[in-house]
């Protein structure tokens, strides 16, 4: 016996809004239908309207764990468009904040999933952990999250030693700890139970749904666009490609964690590294007509910008497509045959930043199944018609 | 697999200090650099506007009181403003006329108390010395 | 007097009012421990040391707006809590603590109370699985059959592990097996795995991780507790607290050897001894995650019971050698 079951749009699983609405049958899922929508900010259409410079910040705002990807692949992309070419000092420090913030992610994904599974005590610790990389942002970048530095031509400010020093140092104290939580997740009984054999992506649905990102590569899928189509100075810097092959949430954590340590080598090889020079050139006002794609390895997966100019100092149109967009159909697959219990943990491997996904909406209607756009004064006029014809609430009791 | 891999560390918590910061009774330093709120030295500023245009918020205001006089008026909305401090960078003057400090306990009970606002009257441009000496040169 | 004296001993102590006070003491203990391994600082501000918070988080609870959904059956609803306050109490009257020596016992003291405990502990419980099938929600409707399907694991183990040192000291009657163990505590050493088993199954009895899977937070919002708010949430909170304290008081009173000493002696005793057990709890609960509920059951079918079972054999052996 079939029955529908609501998770979202509001649910303590989710940090987002989603509508996952579950056809259950006993505690087995046989069916998802994901519904979008609930999040939706206006973002390109505002984009249409503020200049280049202005753009970078509302990019930025796009998300708040990857604020900086979306915006290092905007203003990769502007800076083809105006065929402007950064210094490498400037290159060197906008992937080293990249590198950053892909450390802070993925010890907050490790918190998360703790705390999805209700392991409190592992999510406690590593975001305990995840203070020193926030530190070291703020001393960076001057905030915490949305860190604001990249401008066209480069970054905005620059590291002197004493910086460099204390980020090489806390280092050591990250390598640690990443291993220790490694060591931890993958020998804890109660833990492993839970996230082994749960949400199986084979290697062949992951390749046929357009799977992105840690999901894709916890499949065997060595897929990385730092490496396939590499941006910025990622052709010199050494590292691998982390991949598991038990396909399943166990080698999703597996994934994260390589990831982790890589990013720990990299980020010591752009300090050591650090070539001398200015940290950003002068861009134009305005840029030429013309159009561009741009992609950026975010913690999740693949981001994909697509920007096009007319000429004058506003962009015509800016297409964004996040990762965890691409990563949904592969989501459906993962949760038919598994359990109740496993909905959040499955969700939440895949890093779902419900945010950056959020395009714009049809309506459908129920009946007919036609689809249509509407404009914001219909919807709201729907709505308050239907809101005065709801019957009143009888069952409320305040108290004293 | 080892049963409770975790009971060493979990014990010796037991007798460190807790990480937790006693907020509001204790407060953490923020670096310096650190991007707080915008505000303006009034006797720098030479009213060429490239604050007003490069705002992606827009969160600052120069309003004329009087052309002849050459006195105007900044008006800051704090509660618009989102701490990106594009506003420093695109001014021109040296020393800058623009700053952030490092205040982010700006919380208030109206947005009307948020707004800041100078009077002054417009600086003039120093006409460009000798060269080789860095006057105002233009920052990207 | 008499209807007085009895009054005093209903509603002040050990009656109602203690068993408050208790119960909070030791929710607060309980969460202080638990934030302490994991690095943070527990309730701080209120009162010394944060002590009074548990009380406060009652007091608050009891000002909130009291829904009840309206396909609920009502009566029920309403009762339920109020009858899993009566049975628990009910239970701590039983412990040994309230009578000072096997001369002159109290009155609620009698052969085959022990049994008499262990069923009404039980009755909580019975009481989730009501308000959960009374709720008529989809996240309680799930929450109470995980609370039955967990009753079907660890009650078995848990009965086994307590009934064995009874056996041992021939009694089915607290104060005896209390006064046994007293008299000769070495044959405390032998119960250590009945110890460690019972430990376990209380924890699943308190569904406390690893074993909140009827209230998991993250998959079914609340389970048996998704549609209680205002003052019947905080009876059922109230509930769980003097819950965790008649059970580890059953278990300090079987193995660790009861309370004695005396008016305030004993009481010390059982203080002390009921907050080692909490601590072994919260120790418990930091230390996991949760599991899923058929690796419950099949935890307890393969691990726990049979060490209930070999508790009662080696308990049985040592018997015959004892006499």
């Amino acid at each position: 016996m079939r029955f529908t079951v609501p998770i979202g749009p509001q649910h303590p699983a989710l940090k987002e809004p989603i509508s996952l609405r579950m056809t259950l049958e006993g505690e087995v899922i046989r069916d998802v239908d994901i519904r979008l929508g609930y999040n939706h900010r206006g973002l390109e259409k505002l984009a249409e309207e503020k200049t280049w410079l202005q753009n970078i910040y509302l990019t930025e705002r796009i998300c708040g764990i990857c604020s900086h990807s979306h915006s290092t692949c905007y203003t990769q992309g502007v800076e083809k468009l105006m065929e402007v070419e950064p210094p490498k000092r400037g290159i060197y420090l906008r992937f080293l904040v990249a590198e950053l913030e892909r450390v802070h992610s993925h010890l907050l994904w490790l918190g998360v999933a703790g705390h999805e599974a209700g392991f409190d005590t592992f999510f406690m610790y590593t975001w305990r952990d995840r203070e020193v990389v926030m530190d070291i942002l703020e001393m960076v970048s001057g905030n915490r999250v949305h860190y604001a530095i990249n401008t066209l031509g480069g970054v905005r400010r620059d590291i002197d030693d004493l910086q460099k020093k204390k980020i090489l140092d806390s280092l050591d104290f990250l390598r640690r700890r990443s291993e220790f939580y490694f060591k931890i997740g993958a020998n804890e009984p109660s833990f492993v139970a839970r996230i082994a054999g749960v949400g199986r992506l084979s290697k062949e649905d992951a390749l046929a749904l357009c799977a992105v990102g840690p999901t894709a590569r916890a499949s065997d899928i060595p897929q990385d666009v730092r490496k396939d189509d590499p941006y910025g100075m990622y052709a010199e810097v050494p590292f691998e490609v982390a991949t598991a092959t038990t396909c399943d949430v166990l080698g999703r954590v597996v994934v994260r964690v390589k990831e982790l340590m890589q990013s720990y080598n990299i980020i010591e090889f752009l300090l050591k590294n650090l070539p001398d020079g200015p940290v950003a050139v002068r861009a134009p006002r305005r840029a030429k007509p013309n159009e561009v794609v741009s992609r950026y390895e975010a913690p999740r997966g693949e981001n994909i910008h697509y920007i096009k100019s007319n000429g004058t100092d506003k962009p015509e149109r800016l297409k964004v497509r996040a990762p965890t967009l691409a990563n949904y159909p592969a989501t459906v697959v993962m949760l038919k045959h598994g359990f109740i219990a496993d909905i959040p943990l499955i969700f939440a491997a895949i890093d779902p930043c419900i945010c950056c996904a959020e395009r714009a909406v049809t309506l459908v209607d129920g009946r007919s199944g036609q689809e249509k756009v509407v404009l914001m004064s219909e919807l709201r006029k729907q709505a308050q018609e239907r809101w005065k014809k709801a019957p009143l609430k009888k069952d409320a009791v305040w108290p004293f | 697999m080892r049963i409770a891999a975790f009971l060493p560390e979990i014990l010796r918590h037991l007798f460190k200090k807790p990480a937790t910061v006693d907020y509001p009774f204790k407060k953490l330093e923020v670096p310096k650099d650190f991007r707080g709120t915008p505000f303006l030295h009034p006797e720098l500023c030479i009213v060429c506007r490239a604050c007003v245009r490069d705002c992606p918020a827009e969160a600052i205001d120069i309003l004329t009181v009087n052309e002849a006089d050459k006195k105007f008026k900044m008006v800051i909305h704090n509660d618009r403003c989102i701490h990106c401090a594009q506003c420093v960078e695109s001014c021109p003057t040296t020393p800058k006329a623009l700053e952030m400090d490092q205040l982010f306990e700006i919380a208030a009970f109206s947005r009307w108390d948020l707004k800041k606002e100078w009077e002054y009257v417009k600086a003039q441009v120093k006409p460009k010395a000798a060269a080789g000496t860095p006057s105002a040169e233009a920052k990207s | 007097m008499a209807i007085l004296k009895t009054l005093l001993y209903l509603f002040v102590y050990p009656g109602l009012i203690f068993l408050f006070i208790y119960s909070t003491f030791c929710e607060w203990f309980d969460r202080k421990v638990y934030a302490r391994l994991q690095n943070r600082m527990g309730p701080t501000h209120t009162g010394y040391w944060g002590i009074l918070q548990p009380v406060a988080d009652f007091i608050k609870l009891l000002a909130k707006e009291d829904i009840v959904p309206e396909r609920a059956d009502r009566t029920l609803f309403t009762l339920l809590p109020v009858f899993g306050i009566a049975a628990i109490s009910t239970a701590m009257m039983l412990l040994p603590v309230w009578h000072f020596s096997l001369a002159n016992s109290s009155p609620n003291s009698f052969s085959g109370d022990i049994i008499v405990l262990l069923y009404i502990l039980t009755l909580p419980t019975l009481v989730f699985f009501l308000a959960a099938w009374s709720s008529t929600s989809f996240f309680s409707t799930i929450g109470g059959s995980r609370v039955l399907t967990m009753l079907f694991g660890y009650e078995v183990p848990l009965f086994l592990a307590v009934l064995s040192p009874a056996i041992m000291a021939g009694s089915w009657r607290l104060a005896e097996i209390a006064a046994f163990y007293q008299h000769k505590p070495l044959l405390l050493l032998p119960n250590v795995i009945g110890f460690v088993v019972s430990v376990i199954c209380l924890q699943a009895k308190l569904e406390r991780t690893p074993f909140d899977i009827p209230h998991a937070e993250t998959e079914i919002v609340g389970g048996t507790f998704t549609e209680y708010s205002g003052k019947k949430l905080a009876l059922f909170r109230l509930m769980t607290d003097v819950e965790m304290v008649a059970g580890s008081g059953l278990i300090a009173a079987v193995f660790l050897g009861g309370f004695p000493g005396g008016v305030i002696l004993g009481f010390v005793n059982f203080v002390i001894k009921t907050l080692l057990i909490i601590f072994l709890l919260s120790l418990i609960r930091a230390l996991t995650s949760r599991i899923r509920i058929d690796q419950v059951i099949s935890f307890s079918w393969k691990y726990l019971a049979p060490l209930a079972v070999l508790q009662l054999l080696i308990t049985i052996v040592l018997k015959g050698f004892v006499r």
